[in-house]
C-alpha cells in the first residue's frame, strides 16, 4: 500500500460518507489507506488542498468554485469529480423573530418585507462561510421575498458549532447552517427553523467531494478507488435502517462528536424538518448545471465580474467525467448514461428569479 | 504598518508579537481571547493579519468584502505565488496571513516569515512534550502489566519484565502494546 490519501471534512452530518466508508473498512476493500484528518475552518480545506497537504476534502461546491474563479487569491486549481449529499440546511431565527415571521401560520417569504420594516436596525444573520451553499440560499430566498441582501440584512460568518449559542445569546437574529446545527437550536430553545434549504431549491446539491487537480492527474488509479469507497458509503448512508449505526459513528468522542440525537434527525427516514440525501436521485452526479447556478448567483451578488466565464469556469471545476471509471467498476451506472443525468439535474423555479428589492 | 495577532496561545503570541515589534516600523495588536476575528478586522484596520490555523472563525476573513458590513477594510489572504513551497511551510506550521488590498507582498512576507518560524519551533517544543507524556505513560503501562504478572503468576519482576519483551519480539509488536493486551486480559478476568 502506498502512502495514505489525506481526506479532510468538518465536524457535520454530510462528512458521513467518509466517515462510514473508513468504519465500514470501504477504503480497506478498495486496497486503499485514508487519513481523516478534522478541519476546524472550511479556510484550512481550501489552503491545504490548494498546496497539496490534503489530497482530497469535503467541500462547499461554492467555495471551490470561488477558489477556483480567483475569488480568494490566486486562482486554485481544484477539481469535483463528484457531489456528497443533498439538502440539509435550516434557515433558522430567534424565537420572536420566527413568530413574526410566522404570524397565522403564513409562510415566513410572504411577510419577511412587514418584518424587515419593523426593524430599525438590520436584522443580522451568520452563514458558515461566505461562499456557502448556506449563504447562496439564504441570501436567494431573501430576494425571492423581495429584500436586498446586501442593504437589508447584515451578514456574519460564525462556525457552525457556535451559531446556536449565538442566537441565544441574541448577537444574531437567524442563521443559515448545516445539519445538526437548526435541530440542535430547536431542542435548545434557542430558536425556530423557519424553513430547510429543500424547500428553496428541491434536491439542492450540498457537499462535494473537491480534490486537488494535480493529483487527480497523478494518480487516476487512487481516484477511482477513493470515489468507488465513497459511492457504496453513500448508498449505506442513505439506507434508513443504517442510520442509527451512522448517528453513532457521528457522535462517537474520538471522532466527530457531534449530538447523536439530532444527527439521527437529518440521517434518512429521521423526524428532522430537513433531512439529506446521499445517493438516490442521483446525489452523487457532480452536474455542471449545479456549478454554473452557483456561479450565476456569484455573477449577481456582482462577486464575479459581468465577464467571468461561468460555463468555462463550471466545465474545469465539476469533472463528471473523472467519476465514470468508478460508477461502472462498481456497477453503478454505465459510464454512456452519465451525460445524460447532465439534463436531469433540478434547479430552482426560474420564477424566483425575478429580484426586485422593494423596501426603503 | 500595523499588525493583528489573532493566536490564543498566549506564550506563543507573546513571542511572535516580541519578534515583530523589533522592527519600529510595526505596530502589533494582539487579539483578545474571546473577541471577535471579523469585528476586530473593522474596527482597528490592520495592514496585516496574522491567524493560527486552528481557530474556526478563520471563515470570517474569507470573502469578507462580499458579506461584511461596507466600512470593513477588504482583506485577502496572502499567497506568494513564486514560492508554493513557502506557502506550505506555513500552513504545514499553522500559520496563515491576511493583509489589506494593494498591500505589496515584499513588505508582508518577512512578517508571516517570522511568524512561521516562531510557530514551528512552538510546534516542536509541542511534539517533544507530548512524546515525553506518551513515554511516560508507557511505563506506567508496563509497569501496571508487570504488577499484574508478579500479583497473579508469582513471576519475580525480572522475569516478568523479560515475559514481556519475549512476547513482544516473538509477535513483533511493542512492549507497551503487550502490556496493554495483558492488563486488559488479566484485569478482565477478575482475579
Amino acid at each position: 500500500m502506498s502512502k495514505p490519501i489525506r481526506v479532510g471534512l468538518l465536524r457535520l452530518v454530510d462528512s458521513a460518507p467518509i466517515i462510514v466508508a473508513e468504519a465500514k473498512g470501504l477504503f480497506r476493500a478498495q486496497g486503499i489507506d485514508v487519513e481523516i484528518s478534522i478541519e476546524p475552518s472550511w479556510a484550512n480545506i481550501a489552503d491545504k488542498l490548494t498546496y497539496g497537504i490534503l489530497d482530497a476534502a469535503v467541500m462547499l461546491p461554492p467555495l471551490a468554485l470561488a477558489a477556483c474563479a480567483g475569488l480568494r487569491g490566486p486562482k486554485a486549481r481544484l477539481v469535483v469529480p463528484m457531489s456528497l449529499s443533498q439538502g440539509g440546511n435550516a434557515i433558522v431565527a430567534s424565537n420572536a423573530a420566527a413568530a413574526s415571521l410566522t404570524e397565522g401560520g403564513a409562510q415566513p417569504r410572504l411577510l419577511l418585507l412587514e418584518w424587515l420594516r419593523s426593524h430599525t436596525e438590520r436584522p443580522r444573520f451568520a452563514v458558515v462561510h461566505a461562499f456557502s451553499t448556506h449563504n447562496l440560499l439564504l441570501r436567494y430566498w431573501l430576494a425571492s421575498g423581495g429584500a436586498d441582501p446586501d442593504r437589508d440584512i447584515e451578514t456574519v460568518v460564525i462556525p457552525p458549532e457556535q451559531v446556536v449559542a449565538s442566537l441565544a445569546a441574541g448577537s444574531i437574529t437567524g442563521f443559515c447552517a448545516g445539519a445538526p446545527w437548526g435541530e440542535v437550536a430547536e431542542r435548545q430553545g434557542a430558536g425556530k427553523i423557519l424553513l430547510g434549504t429543500s424547500s428553496i431549491w428541491p434536491f439542492h446539491p450540498e457537499k462535494c467531494l473537491c480534490v486537488g487537480e494535480a493529483w487527480a492527474e497523478a494518480n487516476p488509479g487512487l481516484l477511482q478507488h477513493l470515489l468507488g469507497a465513497v459511492l457504496r458509503a453513500q448508498i449505506l448512508c442513505d439506507q434508513p435502517d443504517e442510520a442509527e449505526g451512522i448517528a453513532a459513528l457521528l457522535a462517537d468522542p474520538n471522532g466527530l462528536n457531534l449530538p447523536e440525537e439530532a444527527c439521527r434527525a437529518a440521517l434518512p427516514g429521521g423526524a428532522g424538518a430537513e433531512l439529506i440525501r446521499f445517493y438516490t436521485r442521483e446525489a452523487w452526479f457532480p452536474a455542471r448545471a449545479h456549478a454554473q447556478w452557483f456561479l450565476g448567483q456569484m455573477k449577481r451578488w456582482k462577486w464575479l465580474d459581468e465577464m467571468a466565464d461561468l460555463n468555462a469556469i463550471a466545465a474545469q471545476v465539476y469533472r463528471p467525467d473523472l467519476l465514470a471509471a468508478a460508477v461502472e467498476a462498481e456497477g453503478l451506472y454505465a459510464a454512456a448514461g452519465l451525460p445524460e443525468l447532465e439534463g436531469a439535474a433540478m434547479l430552482p423555479m426560474p420564477d424566483d428569479e425575478a429580484f426586485s428589492p422593494q423596501l426603503r | 504598518m500595523k499588525v493583528l495577532l489573532a493566536d490564543d496561545d498566549a506564550e506563543r503570541a507573546g513571542a511572535v508579537a516580541r519578534i515583530l515589534a523589533a522592527d519600529p516600523g510595526l505596530t502589533v495588536v494582539r487579539l483578545k481571547s474571546g473577541d471577535s476575528l471579523a469585528d476586530a478586522v473593522a474596527s482597528l484596520a490592520p495592514d496585516v493579519v496574522l491567524v493560527d490555523m486552528a481557530r474556526p472563525d478563520r471563515d470570517a476573513l474569507d470573502g469578507i468584502r462580499q458579506v461584511a458590513a461596507l466600512n470593513t477594510r477588504p482583506v485577502v489572504l496572502f499567497v506568494d505565488e513564486d514560492d508554493p513551497a513557502f506557502m506550505e511551510e506555513a500552513i504545514n506550521a499553522g500559520v496563515s496571513s491576511y493583509n489589506a488590498i494593494g498591500m505589496p507582498p515584499p513588505d508582508v512576507k518577512p512578517i508571516l516569515r517570522a511568524a512561521v518560524a516562531l510557530f514551528r519551533r512552538h510546534q516542536q517544543a509541542h511534539d517533544d512534550l507530548k512524546q515525553a507524556e506518551g513515554r511516560l505513560l508507557e511505563r506506567a503501562v508496563i509497569d501496571r502489566a508487570k504488577a499484574l504478572l508478579i500479583k497473579q503468576r508469582r513471576m519475580s519482576e525480572p522475569d516478568a519484565y523479560k515475559y514481556l519483551r519475549r512476547t513482544a519480539m516473538s509477535s513483533a509488536r511493542r512492549i507497551v502494546d503487550i502490556a496493554q493486551d495483558l492488563i486488559r486480559e488479566l484485569e478482565g478476568s477478575g482475579a
